[in-house]
């Protein structure tokens, strides 16, 4: 079947003498590349970033104090179906801090590590998982400042 | 208490296979148990009653079934909805869920238990939250490991994204479908898994009664093949999966056929595209992987890339070909607007009108998940770090419905039970290390202290946890050699030797102590959220008064009374089509639309009525038989979802289809705000939907500080207050004013003019009837008319 073809068409084509070659980056992802491309886009997905991207909020708000000045205001108080850009990603952030918080958690069971590299990275993730948990309590409390409370 | 009597018993009976099973059955029971009762909030505080609009009219349908049975159900045309065209309502609704209803109700009565068809409706998404955590279950055991699957059942039974659509009362398609979902995907699994034509027919039919219940069914077939193509591409492929596609698809679409609203869309739609060029796809892989055994090596590496080639190209072109022709249908706007999110918002507006069609923000996603937003890309780490046929699967599925729950909030509702599922593998995985590895003889007895101590503090929520605690103690015995001769974890276990020194057994206990503490935080939140945001009724209103009692207001179920008892059955009400379903299902009378938003103009009609002013709102309301008026005003009471700020979807959806009569811009300040204060438009305080409104609401007083006039919700006085009504009278308002229904009058007689007073003068009109016979009745010319007989008279 090849040589039939090749007597085919070879016969009134010349073929130019190229060699082509695959790129040398070009490779199959391996999982820790496809992860990070997930997380990244997991990260804008919970930050709004549609919600942004549709509705054309301001990165931050502004609010008039009482002397009449304007003050930024970092979080659209009240309002679930509302945000501004920065809170967004600020709160996405914090999710997925405390996702990596979970993978270091689970890195520093790996036999090969010394005991203070272990220490540490276990303090790291266990710090990660508190204060992605705590910030995003934080930050709720600030969105609906009834949360929580009946 | 777990682990101290399965010690026990274990020297007794040295049988853990057993006690593994009497936990997860016990855990599994309890996660039932617990996700019913956490949705019975509405029933609790008010009465058993359906919610919401959609809920209506599946009632509606329900007990329409459950009075005609099955087949006059699937014959029935509506007459009394989209007046005066009529619904076909076999044709157009997902029988799935009424048939469950139906068949609860039917068995229930087959067993001598009186039961009204209302209460089997309620109750049912909260059954079905237990079926849908039992089905989690196996999926996840499919997926990871049983420990696991019980997390994940646990966090499903209570999550506030599934909640959110489950409470009693919300009779909706999602509360079943959710379940049909998990159990079509661990049925998936699982053929992939065995490649047993079995599984795969089971999944076919799961498939099935997904596809009768709801139409996120489209997800399952567009998921299900992209793993299909993922695995091949990946170059995963084997001929279980081969086996468990072909069979799953020919069952899946033709039975899929059978539903009378799906009809012929699994071969005409392109929705359903994918999944058939997969198949195609799949067969030429197929093909070539046998001609591989009689072909060398080279000659089958140009016939692999030719075939493969030319079949892509030839189904795609194909594809695109018959799209053209008009043979397939293109992607709806609903489905469209998933992938291009700025194209409901410009073309379909109805679409984009509807508050679940917005896009996410955070709040959603911890509002729904909480801490499992952020526990979520761990599991999915772990699914990555250790991927295998299956756990692509779960890959595909979460990064899907991220980006889908992105976009629409509603789909928030797919994404849940994935977060739990991956969440359910980070946490049973994290536990794992950190409690079992140390030894079991060491840090379980810590680990029962610290349970039994918050035991004590907190016994309400706590049984949540108590479930959540027992899986690391008994199920993760008889679960670590499954793992360890599966491969995955084999760092865990060369971990276990010369970890004694790593991390000491307090800084671990730590650890866990902490992630159960969140745990708590997660069981707290979820009770609070289904509280307090997901189980209003919505047809009742509920506000609190300073002292902390809840005053209820039931001013929309008084209204559609009055409409049931003082119209005339026959009776066409025109309102916003949010209240069609409602309105037929309580009020019992004809309404011109409704939820069902399936005749765009229609709606636009219906529109362009309410905005235009009174004048041209009557003729259109004259040709479409209109007799009463209803519309939703919250500006007594402050309730903000009424028709005033609904006003400007009117609008927009009226000029989509009249954009030579409405403008939206003609209904907004000079400033460019929407108002209906003093800076309103005129067009805007002359319109039928601002009449309706505030029509002599220039006379009351909220409040004692207030001014006459003004509007609570929009928080200013209003701009027009002596409001005139030409063509409609008020006929009825409810105590808070929340609805108001109007009724159209019928046209005035024509002013009669003396003939001295006219200006032109014609002749005098000569009447066609002769003057002295006009007490008589009209008579029609050339009129047969019947010559009594006389009775012959028989001559003899």
């Amino acid at each position: 079947m090849d040589g039939l073809i090749e007597s085919m068409y070879f016969s009134f084509l010349d073929p130019p003498n190229l060699r082509l070659k695959r790129p040398s980056w070009l490779k199959a992802p391996t999982p820790m590349v496809l992860f990070g491309v997930i997380l990244a886009s997991y990260f804008l997905v919970t930050g709004g970033v549609i919600y942004d991207v549709i509705n054309e909020p301001p990165s931050v708000g502004s609010t008039t104090d009482e002397r009449g000045n304007s003050r930024p205001v970092a979080i659209m108080q009240y309002r679930v179906n509302g945000q501004y850009i920065m809170e967004g990603l600020a709160a996405s952030f914090m999710f997925t801090l405390g996702g990596l918080g979970f993978v270091i958690l689970d890195l520093c069971n790996s036999p090969l590590m010394p005991k203070l590299n272990r220490t540490m990275m276990l303090g790291l993730g266990f710090s990660c998982v508190l204060i992605g948990f705590f910030a995003t309590r934080m930050f709720m409390k600030m969105k609906l400042p009834g949360y929580l409370m009946g | 208490m777990a682990g101290g009597e399965g010690s026990e018993v274990n020297k007794l009976l040295n049988n853990t296979a057993a006690w593994t099973s009497l936990l997860t059955f016990v855990i599994l029971a309890l996660a039932w148990f617990v996700g019913f009762a956490s949705r019975l909030f509405a029933i609790i505080r008010f009465e058993s009653i359906i919610h919401e609009f959609d809920p209506w009219f599946n009632y509606r349908a329900t007990h329409h079934m459950v009075e005609n049975g099955f087949y006059n159900f699937l014959n029935w045309f509506d007459e009394r909805a989209w007046y005066p065209l009529g619904r076909i309502v076999g044709g157009t609704v997902y029988p799935g869920l009424m048939v469950t209803s139906g068949a609860i109700h039917y068995v229930l009565s087959l067993l001598n238990i009186p039961i009204h068809i209302r209460d089997v409706c309620v109750f049912l998404a909260p059954m079905f939250s237990g079926l849908t955590a039992i089905s989690t279950y196996f999926l996840t055991r499919e997926l990871w490991s049983p420990g696991a699957g019980l997390f994940a059942a646990c966090f499903i039974a209570i999550t506030p994204g599934y909640t959110s659509r489950s409470v009693a009362g919300s009779y909706d398609n999602e509360g079943i479908a959710i379940f049909a979902l998990q159990f079509t995907y661990y049925l998936w699994v699982k053929s992939v898994k065995t490649g047993s034509i079995f599984w795969a027919t089971l999944t076919a039919l799961s498939y099935f009664y997904m596809v009768s219940a709801w139409g996120g069914y489209v997800f399952i077939i567009n998921l299900i093949p992209l793993h299909v193509l993922v695995l091949l591409i990946i170059g995963r492929f084997n001929y279980k999966i081969y086996v468990a596609y072909t069979t799953f698809y020919v069952l899946g679409q033709v039975m899929a056929m059978q539903i009378p609203f799906v009809g012929f869309q699994p071969v005409k739609t392109s929705e359903h595209m994918a999944a058939a060029g997969v198949f195609g796809l799949l067969h030429a892989y197929a093909f070539l992987k046998y001609l591989q055994s009689f072909l060398s090596r080279k000659e089958f590496r140009y016939l692999f890339f030719a075939t493969i080639i030319i079949a892509v190209g030839v189904g795609f072109v194909g594809i695109v070909v018959l799209t053209y022709a008009g043979y397939i249908a293109p992607w709806s706007g609903r489905f469209y607007s998933l992938w291009d999110t700025g194209y409901a918002k410009i073309h379909i507006p109805i679409i984009a009108s509807v508050s679940e069609h917005q896009p996410t923000t955070w709040v959603s996603f911890f509002f729904d998940l909480h801490i499992m937003a952020a526990v979520f890309p761990a599991g999915l780490w772990y699914c990555v770090k250790n991927v295998n046929d299956e756990r692509v699967f779960i890959i595909l599925y979460a990064v899907t419905a991220v980006y889908f729950a992105g976009v629409m909030v509603r789909l928030m509702l797919t994404l849940a039970p994935v977060v739990c599922v991956l969440s359910g593998i980070a946490f049973s995985y994290t536990y794992e290390r950190y409690l079992y590895d140390e030894g079991e003889a060491k840090e379980t007895p810590t680990a029962v202290e610290g349970k039994r101590s918050k035991k004590d503090e907190d016994s309400a929520t706590d049984d949540q946890d108590a479930r959540n605690r027992q899986l690391y103690d008994k199920p993760g015995k008889a679960k670590k050699p499954v793992k360890g001769s599966g491969g995955t974890t084999s760092g865990g276990a060369g971990g276990r030797a010369d970890d004694e020194e790593g991390i000491g057994m307090n800084v671990r206990s730590i650890v866990s102590v902490a992630l159960v503490l969140t745990l708590l935080m997660f069981v707290v939140h979820c009770t609070y959220v289904t509280s307090n945001a997901y189980s209003h009724p919505s047809i009742v209103l509920q506000s609190q008064t300073n002292d902390g009692s809840r005053v209820i207001m039931d001013d929309f179920r008084e209204a559609y009374y009055w409409l049931r008892r003082n119209t005339h059955d026959q009776a066409r009400v025109m309102s916003w089509w949010d209240y069609g379903y409602q309105i037929a299902g309580m009020g019992n009378r004809t309404t011109l639309v409704d939820n069902n938003t399936w005749n765009n103009s229609h709606i636009a009609l219906v529109g362009k009525a309410m905005s235009s002013n009174e004048s041209a709102a009557y003729e259109i309301m004259r040709d479409l038989d209109v007799d009463y008026v209803l519309a939703i005003f919250g500006g007594v009471i402050g309730y903000s979802g009424d028709d005033i700020n609904k006003f400007l979807w009117m609008v927009r959806i009226a000029e989509g289809e009249h954009p030579s009569e409405i403008r939206e811009g003609n209904y907004f300040t000079e400033s460019g705000e929407y108002s209906v204060g003093p800076g309103a438009s005129d067009i805007m305080l002359n319109c039928v939907m601002y009449k309706l409104c505030y029509y002599r609401f220039g006379e009351t007083k909220v409040g004692y500080q207030q001014p006459a006039g003004f509007d609570r919700t929009r928080g200013y006085v209003i701009g027009k207050k002596d409001v005139e009504l030409e063509h409609l009278e008020e006929a009825y308002t409810t105590e808070n004013w929340l609805v108001r229904i109007y009724k159209v009058k019928e046209p005035a007689n024509r002013p009669k003019i003396k003939y001295t007073e006219r200006k032109i003068r014609t002749k005098r009109a000569k009447s066609s009837y002769p003057k002295k016979g006009k007490a008589k009745k009209g008579v029609i010319k050339m009129k047969p008319v019947v010559v009594k007989g006389k009775k012959p008279v028989i001559k003899r």
